[in-house]
């Protein structure tokens, strides 16, 4: 057993190494299907513009609408209880390639998008009759969506990546109420800096 | 009683201070299985006498309430003893005295904060405390019902040490007491131990050497004690076993939602079947175990090993300090009252929920803390920061806390007041850094007690309560939800959720049940608020609104109403309320019935619309009235009852009459019905067969009618579509009788009521008079109003809505007689109100004169003035301040006078100003008057008087007189030089040196200048005319010269010389010549000699000479015609440039001045010849 164990297991390792392995697998399979469910738009990346344009037109009014609807001390106390201090982040990195960007955008999208759902669930029970600060989240995860959709299509028929690993915010359900609120209020503050300068990137 | 732990028995003890004796009749027993064993080794019996030090574990009965008032009871009780004891004696032999020596550690044992509580029974507490009921709590109704957020036990409340005492919660069924002792208090709360109660001389060791019966009656006592104690000890070990009830396995749990230290611990050593009540008491210490914060009994009913529960709920957040808790307990039941002792402590059980954060962490607690509006709320941080660098704020505003440890800090929020829905903020931060944290908690708003609960039913079926349920209570985050309502009735003991908050439907239930008791429960998480009403079925009824109505009519004013209720239960009167509303009335009956109702309405008006309700009680207990059902009906038409009010104009008109039928449409009361048509049948009264039909159209309310001289009948009836009215009858006579321009018109005052008038009375029969007028002003609108009186009456108030203030009315009565002829009586006219003139007079100048003009304005119309016009009223600028006589001065704000005059006539409509200054000016206006004013100011116009006659003369005689004055002046200043130039003096011949000539001619001594002796320069020559002549010069001049000077003829040169063509030029002089000086030229007119021959010739003779100059001169005049007898002298001048004779006639001199006739021309002494 000794002898088998140490020659033929090495050996059967050498004869099934391959080049690349131990390396970090790459985004996309070489052979993996990139297909989406709808036809992409002929100009997406214009589109993907205008998107990042209209969110980044918005996020001001949406931070502003947030942290107004939580009342006292968020209003005053922006530099601390809304500071754009979000761990786990995706980075971006504008001076990227066309393609290396909208990875870190779909990350950042993805992110945002689960962050936002859960920032909306949690105003919806914290503050029922905000109702302007409902319709703004609503909309501005619904631009996410597409803005998601767009860029996964551009990946997909431009670079043929199909697949791109995403984290999500941390999970506020249980938190209490003034955290979830310190949480809402600095992930749209982030989400307000990090937008523009995405924007402007693209 | 003491239960004593022993090694393997629980044994009753009787003991000595010292612990020698066994009996004593005031001891008390104590089991102590420690004891036990040495006193039994002591005595080698199995009976054990505590001889050495010992430590009591229960408290000292004098020292307990509880324990004490029972024991003073003095009853005889059956303990487990199973025989009746004496209750002192048993006390006595129960209870030994208590060491001396306090065993429980002082407060300043206590082991430090954070450490680990001392190990059991080290430290002990008395505290007498009886049990308390559990009824005297929450009186106020707070927190009857348990928030989700935490378990079930009750909670009541004690009087609380500190500012963060905490709360009890009691398990329901289960009798809670506590009291609260400060650390503080602690040890003065631990009374000193009693001192041990001993008889003297108890202590009797037998003598070992006592022989006889003495001695064998002490063994045989002490054997029947040590038998009886044997058989007792066998009972009290028994009991000893069962009463050996000290809390173990204490486990304490948190809930951090609820802030609750919730206890567990089972009592073992109860006997299988028994039930006890217990009590037991917690003590909880916060921060280290010797700062008790809370101390509390619990009773409840405990059977054997049950594990029992209890909760506590902190009003500081468990999170922020480390909490320890103890517990013991106590048997409390009736059937063991003399062992109602206290156990021994558990140990501390130390809880800590957080662990203290590092240094640059911040926690904040409570998490989602609910609290009701008005209480208080207790917030805390725990952090390894410096707390100096911490601030909390509440809505912004720095908020001061107290300062636990180091690491905690609570906040204290009081009265705490409801902000929204979604909760407050608190904040802490650290300066100059970037940590930070809050917390949200919940202001709940108070739960309101629903008003106004009741409930009735429609049906017999369904119970309907409803009650006004308040504020909303209900918060965001699923904190609180609106607050629910249960139903409870206690008789059928249902119970039933509300799904309204406002109200619930109860279901009844066939089971004939009349008695009703609702308890209606308000409830959120935080507290609960009810109300209750009991009430019988039947005194509940609130009927559903009648159905089924129906109306039947009977003729014209009767028409039977009838209905139907639901059923309701069985032989249920009703008592229903019926109501008819129209004519502007309402008929109310009431009919009692039980399914079918009906009630019969007389006395309507035909054709009305009516309003039918209708409602229904219970007649027998009236509790509410059921909905109005509302019908409606119409009564049908009938005939109209009434005759038409008609009323007339007569107007006369070329042998005819106008006539102007108006008729006011029949009031609703007397029309009975939509009127159609109205018929006017004119009769002629002289000619009885004769009589003409005309129908009009309901709409119309007048006719005309032209009738011829005759009188006529005219009746007048409405009609409808059931039948026709009754006739109004008018006559019109062919004598119309006074006409209204024959009637003096007066003047009648108004009153806020109207115009009051009166009048004589018509003489003779009348059957009435009436009042007409117009109700507007203008005839053609005339819209005739009228009012008809009773044959008695001779005065009226006349009142109309329509009477407007300004507007003039002219009231015309009129006398009915029998006949139905109408007579004019009166003419009254007046004004509802008054107002001052719209307008004022339009005033013309006539007669104007120096001294005065008039005015006048007879075109002003006062009729149509909103009032009668009492006078005009003239006004005058004052000139210099002053007025003239008969005016008013009155003065201006602005300071400006004006003059005032009033003619209090108005029928004067001329005003003459007199004495007035000529040729001035005179600014009038003048304006009419009312009773109420004078009219509206207008501009004023300017007169100006005209002069005086001789001032005009003046005028024009003075500057011509001066005129003339000034020409007369200056013609005398300038006599001489207008003299000189207009008439200068004509040179007299005679006075011609000339003359002198001819004098020395005649004088011997007259030599003739001879003109080779001096140069000639002058020719003078002297004639003296003759006859007429010489008047002629006489009236030139009043002194004469001698008539007798002959003329004389110089020759200025000589004859030689003369023949020289030019030498000389001869002059004629004008002066004398009448047209010359008609003609105003005092020149010289050059006239050539033309025979020159002639005259040389004759100026060797004077006369031929003066006749050839005569002649010469004549004929050179041509057309002038010169008089023969006048005179002509020539005057001939020495030409300056002889021999240029051609220059004469182109450059003649022409001498400026009259004066230079004296420049005579030198006559040369050849004869003159005439020029080329």
């Amino acid at each position: 057993m000794k002898v088998l164990a140490a020659g033929v297991i090495p050996l059967l390792l050498v004869l099934h190494w391959k080049h690349g392995a131990g390396s970090p697998l790459p985004i996309t399979p070489i052979n993996a299907t990139c297909a989406t469910r709808h036809p992409c738009h002929s100009n997406l990346m214009n589109q993907i513009r205008n998107q990042l344009l209209q969110l980044n037109g918005s996020a001001n009014a949406l931070f502003i609408l947030y942290y107004t609807a939580q009342g006292e001390p968020f209003p005053n106390n922006l530099d601390k209880l809304c500071a754009p201090n979000v761990t786990d982040f995706p980075p971006f990195h504008a001076n990227g390639t066309e393609k290396a960007k909208l990875v870190e955008l779909y990350r950042i999208i993805a992110y945002l998008g689960t962050s936002l759902g859960n920032i909306t669930r949690d105003q919806k029970l914290l503050n029922p009759n905000a109702f302007s600060l409902h319709s703004k989240l609503n909309a501005t995860a619904d631009v996410m969506r597409g803005l998601l959709s767009n860029v996964l299509c551009r990946l997909c028929n431009k670079y043929h990546v199909a697949h791109v690993d995403v984290t999500y915010g941390p999970d506020t359900s249980g938190k209490d109420v003034f955290q979830k609120k310190k949480l809402g209020c600095q992930l749209l503050g982030k989400y307000k800096q990090v937008i523009g300068v995405v924007a402007q990137a693209f | 009683m003491r239960i004593l732990e022993t090694c393997s028995h629980t044994f009753l003890l009787l003991r000595t201070p010292e612990g020698s004796e066994i009996t004593s009749l005031d001891g008390e027993l104590v089991f102590s299985r420690k004891i036990f064993c040495r006193g039994a080794q002591n005595l080698g019996l199995g009976l054990g006498i505590t001889s050495g030090p010992w430590r009591t574990l229960g408290p000292r009965p004098h020292q307990s309430p509880v324990l004490s008032g029972r024991r003073g009871a003095g009853s005889l009780g059956r303990g487990v003893f199973g025989f009746p004891l004496s209750f002192s004696s048993l006390s006595h032999f129960l209870f030994p005295p208590v060491p001396s020596r306090p065993l429980s550690p002082g407060p300043g044992d206590a082991p430090p904060a954070g450490s680990r509580p001392p190990s059991p029974g080290t430290r002990r507490r008395r505290i007498p405390a009886g049990p308390r009921s559990a009824k005297s709590e929450a009186q106020d109704g707070k927190l009857q019902k348990s928030s989700p957020l935490c378990p079930p036990p009750r909670l009541s409340r004690n009087s609380r040490p500190s500012a963060l005492a905490p709360q009890l919660i009691h398990s329901p069924g289960a009798g809670v007491s506590q009291r609260v002792r400060p650390a503080s208090t602690l040890a003065s709360a631990r009374a000193p131990p009693a001192p041990l109660r001993t008889r003297p001389g108890s202590r009797s060791p037998l003598p070992a050497g006592i022989p006889g019966p003495m001695a064998l009656f002490a063994i045989f006592q002490k054997t029947f004690l040590l038998a009886l104690l044997s058989w007792r000890t066998y009972q009290s070990e028994v009991l000893a076993e069962y009463l050996s009830l000290t809390p173990e396995s204490l486990k304490v749990f948190t809930n951090s939602a609820c802030q609750c230290l919730q206890l567990q611990w089972n009592v073992h050593g109860l006997p299988y079947h028994q039930e006890l009540k217990m009590v037991f008491q917690m003590e909880i210490s916060r921060i280290r175990p010797s700062n008790v914060i809370w101390v509390g009994n619990y009773s409840t009913t405990v059977k054997r090993d049950q594990v029992l529960h209890w909760s506590w709920e902190s009003e500081l957040p468990l999170e922020c300090a480390t909490h320890f808790v103890r517990i013991q307990s106590m048997v409390d039941d009736a059937k063991f009252p003399k062992l109602s002792i206290w156990s021994n402590w558990s140990s501390w059980e130390e809880v800590h929920v957080q662990d203290y954060p590092g240094p640059s962490t911040l926690l904040v607690f409570p998490k989602n803390k609910l609290v009701e509006e008005g209480s208080s709320i207790t917030i805390c941080y725990i952090s390894g920061i410096n707390h100096n660098n911490i601030t909390c704020y509440l809505h912004n505003e720095l908020i001061h806390g107290e300062q636990l440890d180091p690491k905690a800090s609570a906040f204290k929020l009081n009265n705490v007041s409801f902000f929204k829905r979604s909760g407050t903020n608190f904040f802490c931060k650290v300066n100059q850094t970037d940590i930070q944290n809050g917390t949200t908690f919940f202001v709940s708003k108070v739960l309101e007690e629903p008003k106004n609960f009741s409930c009735e039913t429609q049906d017999f079926e369904t119970l309907k309560c409803t009650w006004y349920p308040g504020v909303d209570t209900g918060l965001d985050w699923n904190i609180q939800h609106s607050q629910s309502y249960t139903l409870f009735e206690s008789f059928s003991g249902k119970k039933q959720s509300c799904k309204h908050k406002d109200s619930c439907d109860w279901k009844i239930t066939q089971d004939s049940q009349e008695m009703y008791n609702f308890t209606l429960t308000a409830a959120n998480n935080l507290r609960k608020r009810s109300v209750n009403i009991i009430f019988n079925l039947s005194h509940r009824v609130h009927p559903m609104a009648p159905h089924s109505v129906h109306f039947e009519n009977r003729g014209a004013t009767t028409v039977l109403m009838s209905w139907k209720v639901h059923v309701l239960g069985n032989y249920l009167t009703l008592q229903c309320q019926v109501e008819l509303e129209g004519n502007g009335k309402v008929i109310q009956h009431r009919v009692d019935m039980k399914v079918n109702g009906e009630h019969l309405f007389g006395e309507l008006v035909p054709d009305t619309q009516y309003v039918a309700r209708v409602r229904c009680a219970n007649a027998k207990h009236f509790w509410k009235w059921s909905e109005w059902t509302v019908e409606n009906f119409t009564t049908p038409e009938a005939a109209p009852s009434e005759a038409p009010d008609v009323w007339r104009i007569v107007k006369s008109e070329k042998g005819s009459h106008i006539v102007s039928l108006f008729w006011k449409p029949l009031s609703k009361i007397h029309a009975n019905g939509k009127i159609l048509f109205y018929n006017v049948v004119v009769e002629n009264l002289d000619k009885p067969s004769t009589s003409e039909l005309y129908p009009i159209p309901a709409s119309t309310r007048d006719a005309n009618l032209t009738l011829d001289l005759c009188s006529y009948q005219i009746h007048i009836t409405a009609n409808n579509s059931v039948g026709t009215s009754p006739a109004s009858v008018i006559v019109i006579s062919g004598d119309s009788g006074k006409k209204t321009e024959e009637i003096e018109e007066e003047k009648i005052n108004s009153t806020e009521d109207g115009f009051f008038m009166s009048w004589k009375p018509l003489s003779g029969d009348v059957v009435g008079y009436v009042v007409d007028w117009c109700e507007h002003r203008q005839d053609l609108f005339c819209n005739l109003q009228w009012k008809k009186l009773g044959p008695n009456t001779t005065s009226t108030l006349i009142s109309s809505d329509t009477f407007r203030p300004g507007v003039r009315y002219n009231f015309r009565i009129h006398g009915i007689s029998m006949k139905n002829i109408a007579y004019l009586l009166e003419n009254k006219t007046g004004y509802f109100q008054e107002l001052a003139p719209l307008d004022s007079p339009q005033v013309n100048i006539t007669n104007l004169t120096s001294r005065s003009f008039a005015m006048t304005w007879k075109d002003y119309a006062t009729e149509s003035q909103p009032g009668f016009i009492q006078g005009y009223r003239v006004y005058l600028k004052a000139r210099n301040r002053q007025c003239h006589p008969g005016f008013e001065k009155e003065v201006l704000s602005d300071d400006l006078i004006r003059c005032k005059f009033d003619i209090d006539d108005p029928r004067k409509k001329t005003f003459i100003m007199e004495n007035l200054q000529p040729e001035s000016s005179y600014e009038f206006f003048v304006t009419s008057y009312t009773g109420v004013g004078e009219g509206p100011n207008g501009t004023f116009t300017e007169v100006t008087t005209s002069d005086e006659p001789y001032h005009k003369l003046i005028r024009i005689i003075l500057p011509m007189i001066l005129f003339v004055s000034i020409i007369i002046v200056a013609c005398y200043w300038k006599s001489e030089w207008v003299k000189e130039k207009c008439y200068p003096d004509i040179p007299d011949p005679y006075k011609s040196s000339i003359l002198s000539l001819i004098k020395s001619k005649e004088n011997p001594h007259l030599t003739i200048m001879n003109v080779k002796d001096c140069i000639p320069d002058a020719i003078e020559v002297i004639n003296k005319p003759e006859g007429t002549k010489t008047q002629l010069l006489e009236s030139r001049k009043p002194v004469r010269e001698s008539p007798l000077i002959e003329p004389v003829y110089l020759y200025l040169q000589d004859e030689k010389k003369s023949s020289h063509p030019g030498s000389f030029i001869c002059f004629e002089n004008l002066t004398y010549n009448q047209s010359a000086s008609d003609s105003g030229s005092c020149g010289h007119v050059p006239v050539p000699p033309e025979d020159s021959p002639r005259q040389l010739g004759l100026l060797t003779s004077p006369d031929n000479l003066l006749k050839t100059l005569e002649k010469n001169y004549m004929n050179s005049l041509g057309e002038i015609p010169a008089e023969e007898t006048s005179l002509n002298y020539v005057s001939q001048l020495a030409s300056p440039m002889t021999g240029d004779k051609d220059s004469l006639p182109t450059n003649p001199p022409v001498p400026a001045h009259c004066s230079e006739y004296k420049m005579q021309m030198a006559v040369p002494p050849m004869p003159c010849l005439p020029s080329p």
